[in-house]
């Protein structure tokens, strides 16, 4: 009880005295002290009382995030294209760092950096002006693997060096570099909390598929233990689910390798190639030159990033006349025998058609018109179409539309509409200039043939995903339908058998010992966005399958622009053969044994 | 009351003796308390030992589990430690397992992709395929073709023809002709150079070349 402190003992009577006076006194200075408490309370309980007690509840509270693994990205055996793995940054406190033991600042930098960049492989003289930046955050290396990471850092704490600490950062890892890079894309630097940036191809398609939920923990921890029966929340990570293609990683990094060895010797501007499973559509490689290191995308030229196959469109030439000549053997109106005169050059409409080789008029069985890769003869077989259908044939075999494979920024290739098709038009589709395709396309529609008439949407995911503009996509969305009858395809299959003859054919480079192999070649004209015209350069190009009587591949190699005079058959066929070869026996297909076509070409 | 008392006493006095035995066994009178006295020293340590028994053993439980807490942190701490290891160990794995990796152990050793497969069937010893084709083979080169260097890299060689007469010539006697064949040494190590430059050769060949050039001509 407070109470007026009796000064002199003199007043003790006084004291006695007045009692009222002293409970008086007392009382107020109880009330005072009450109030002000009361006061505290209504502040604490009545203004904000829920932030305090969150105050109060983190004292000694810690939370964590439980980090969700991305998914990973793998082939059609399970073998990693892109894969997560726990990684930390290193960072650095520049002030710590430079600071000695007692206190005093000091240099310390650059024997600091000196240590870092050995370990850690990053530039030196980036890291001493880092670390001698006056901050109390500097980044010293993104993306280390775990166990290196804390390894470093435990030798600089043994070494002396302070404010060095490691903090979470996931490394996607890309274990075979650049093969599928194409495809599969890249993620960019993380953010700070470990967000990943997916920037291009399949990691920025799928990625709502391939990212997870992080979860969290919270639980109270004393001197760095967590403190039994404690509070403990845990909210679990959602992993994200792993994205399965249809590629075949070894045939991939086989086809780019070829691929890149086709480029460079024909001193090509691009190349690339295609493999479909010829039964179900699924797209086995698809190899683009040039490409990049996805560990590294940005080392590369950013035009190299995407898919080539299936950003860029062309004229797919002559490979076309596959497609048109198919088309005039279901419709009925030609056999691969129907004998066709050639003349050395036709004067149609507008312009003079002639062919790739100077020639008197010849005598040439349709078989013989597509082993030549005639023109005219194309052009004159292609006459016999009705209005229409030759435009209603190509449109079947999947030309100027979408392949809906689910690779960003496709091309759909363009077909010409209806009201622009005119006699001369068509003339040029026929031996497939004036129409452009992409490569994935191309292979589509020739693979049609090659699955006795059926053409089957390729696809290059396995099961069913969505696509990041809601589109479903994968070998369980792909749909298929009769471009042809069975007995067309397998006519057409025998004809092309015949490109490939070392005396019929033009590209006896495209054979594969042993097999039956059926094959076009394509030479095509290119078109140039800049003059709107033939600038002069080619695409060349070969589409083929093997075995010819009992396909098992469809393969499709295209080469931008060679420098060395070399046409489909010479630079495209044995890239082909090469990339069919392997894919038959990686997958044991056995040659049929049959006797090759023997189609007359010549009457 | 004690008047009371009084004249009951005086009330009973009058009762007839012969009643008297059971008015005084109908009585009732206040037992005593049959104080048993209990042993107070078992139940006292009885609680006692409860008492201590569960203060010590929630302190040993306590402490047991603060024991096995720390044994779990230590324990997460090695399993993170581990894991991470395990993660190395699993990139270093797949590094191996690349495709390119492989290619490249498989070419040191002398090993080409044939052209063509080739069947052996198990069961009646017959082979299929075309022997040719699968003894056919080529090194497919693995590693991408260096960068070209550009242009500025290799200038092509600058050559100075010195004025007549600043290069005494100690061999030549007869100015004309050491003149001329001056000029057309000078020439020939003009184009080498030039040549050498266009082939991207390397920048010592090329400055052995004009060391050479100039030997020729001093």
């Amino acid at each position: 009880m407070p109470t007026t402190r009796p000064t002199p003992s003199t007043e003790a009577p006084a004291r006695r005295g007045h009692p009222h006076f002293r409970l008086r006194v007392g009382f107020v200075l109880i009330a005072m002290v009450l109030s002000v408490f009361a006061g505290r309370l209504v502040q604490l309980q009545g203004i904000d009382p829920k932030a305090y007690a969150e105050m109060a509840a983190a004292e000694g509270m810690v939370e964590v995030v439980l980090p969700a693994e991305r998914g990973a990205i793998v082939d059609r055996n399970g073998e990693p294209l892109a894969e997560s793995a726990d990684g930390l940054m290193v960072v650095a406190d520049p002030a710590l760092v430079n600071t000695d033991e007692e206190g005093q600042e000091v240099d310390r930098a650059p024997e600091v950096a000196k240590f870092l960049s050995n370990k850690l492989d990053v530039d030196y003289f980036t890291l001493l002006q880092r670390l001698r930046t006056e901050s109390r955050f500097q980044y010293v290396a993104r993306g280390v693997p775990a166990a290196r990471a804390t390894k470093v850092v435990d030798r600089a704490d043994e070494l002396g060096f302070d404010g060095l600490s490691t903090r979470r950062d996931p490394v996607r890892e890309y274990p075979a570099g650049d093969v599928a890079a194409n495809l599969v894309g890249f993620l960019g630097t993380p953010l700070a909390d470990g967000t990943p940036q997916p920037l291009a191809g399949f990691e920025r398609t799928f990625d709502a598929l391939l990212s997870g939920t992080d979860g969290s923990a919270r639980y109270s921890v004393a001197a760095g233990n967590k403190i039994p029966l404690g509070e403990n929340t845990v909210v679990e990570a959602r992993d994200g689910h792993d994205l399965t293609l249809t590629i075949d990683r070894e045939l991939q990094w086989y086809a780019q390798r070829v691929v890149r060895q086709t480029v460079q010797q024909a001193r090509g501007d691009s190349g690339l190639a295609v493999v479909m499973d010829s039964r179900t559509g699924e797209v086995l490689a698809l190899a683009d030159h040039p490409t990049f290191d996805a560990n590294a995308p940005l080392a590369s030229d950013e035009a190299d990033l995407g898919s080539r196959a299936m950003s860029d469109v062309y004229e797919p030439g002559s490979v076309s006349k596959v497609l048109t000549l198919a088309g005039l053997l279901d419709a009925g109106k030609v056999t691969p025998r129907t004998r066709l005169t050639v003349p050395g050059s036709l004067a149609r409409q507008d312009r003079t058609i002639g062919d790739w080789f100077p020639h008197d008029t010849i005598r040439l069985t349709l078989a013989g018109v597509l082993a030549k890769s005639s023109n005219i003869g194309t052009v004159l077989a292609s006459d016999k179409f009705e209005d229409g259908q030759m435009r209603r044939y190509l449109a079947a075999f999947g030309l100027g539309s979408a392949t809906g494979a689910g690779v960003r920024g496709e091309s759909a290739g363009i077909l010409p509409d209806p009201s622009v098709w005119t006699s001369q038009t068509q003339d040029r589709i026929a031996f497939g200039q004036s129409v452009s395709v992409n490569a994935l396309q191309m292979a589509a529609a020739v693979n049609a043939v090659a699955n006795d008439g059926v053409r089957i949407d390729p696809s290059l995911v396995r099961g069913s995903a969505t696509t990041d503009s809601g589109e479903q996509v994968g070998t369980d969305q792909a749909t298929t339908r009769q471009v042809i009858s069975a007995d067309a395809a397998r006519k057409t299959a025998l004809m092309m058998e015949r490109v490939v003859d070392p005396e019929a054919g033009v590209a006896p480079g495209a054979q594969i010992p042993g097999y039956r192999v059926a094959g076009k070649t394509g030479t095509a004209q290119r078109a140039s966005s800049d003059c709107g015209c033939y600038d002069g350069t080619f695409t060349v190009s070969f589409a083929g399958f093997a075995p010819a009587d009992d396909p098992r591949f469809t393969v499709y190699v295209v080469v931008q622009n060679p420098r060395n005079g070399g046409g489909g058959g010479s630079v495209a066929g044995p890239a082909f053969a090469k990339i069919t070869g392997y894919a038959l026996r990686r997958y044991a297909v056995p040659p049929t044994g049959t006797p090759a076509s023997d189609l007359p070409v010549e009457w | 009351m004690s008047s009371l008392y009084s004249t009951q006493g005086t009330a009973r006095s009058r009762v007839p003796r012969i009643a008297g035995a059971a008015v005084e066994r109908a009585r009732l009178s206040v037992v005593p308390v049959a104080r048993t006295r209990a042993a107070k020293v078992p139940f006292v340590s009885l609680v006692t030992v409860l008492l201590l028994g569960g203060v010590v053993g929630l302190l040993l439980f306590n402490t047991s589990m603060q024991q096995s807490a720390f044994a779990a942190t230590s324990l997460e701490q090695r399993a993170t430690v581990l894991s991470a290891r395990q993660e190395a160990l699993a990139t270093k794995l797949e590094r191996l397992r690349d495709p390119q990796e492989i290619a490249r152990r498989a070419q040191r050793m002398g090993l080409v992709v044939p052209a063509a497969p080739l069947f052996l069937d198990l069961a009646d010893g017959s082979v299929s395929g075309d022997p040719a084709g699968a003894t056919l083979g080529a090194r497919l080169p693995l590693d991408p073709l260096p960068p070209a260097r550009p242009s500025e890299l290799d200038p092509p060689a600058t050559v100075v023809t010195p004025p007549e007469g600043v290069l005494a010539d100690p061999r030549g006697d007869g100015r004309d002709g050491a003149g001329g064949s001056k000029n057309k040494q000078e020439k020939k190590a003009e184009k080498k150079a030039e040549r050498k430059a266009e082939k991207k050769a390397e920048k010592k060949a090329q400055k052995k070349a004009e060391r050479k050039a100039e030997k020729k001509r001093g």
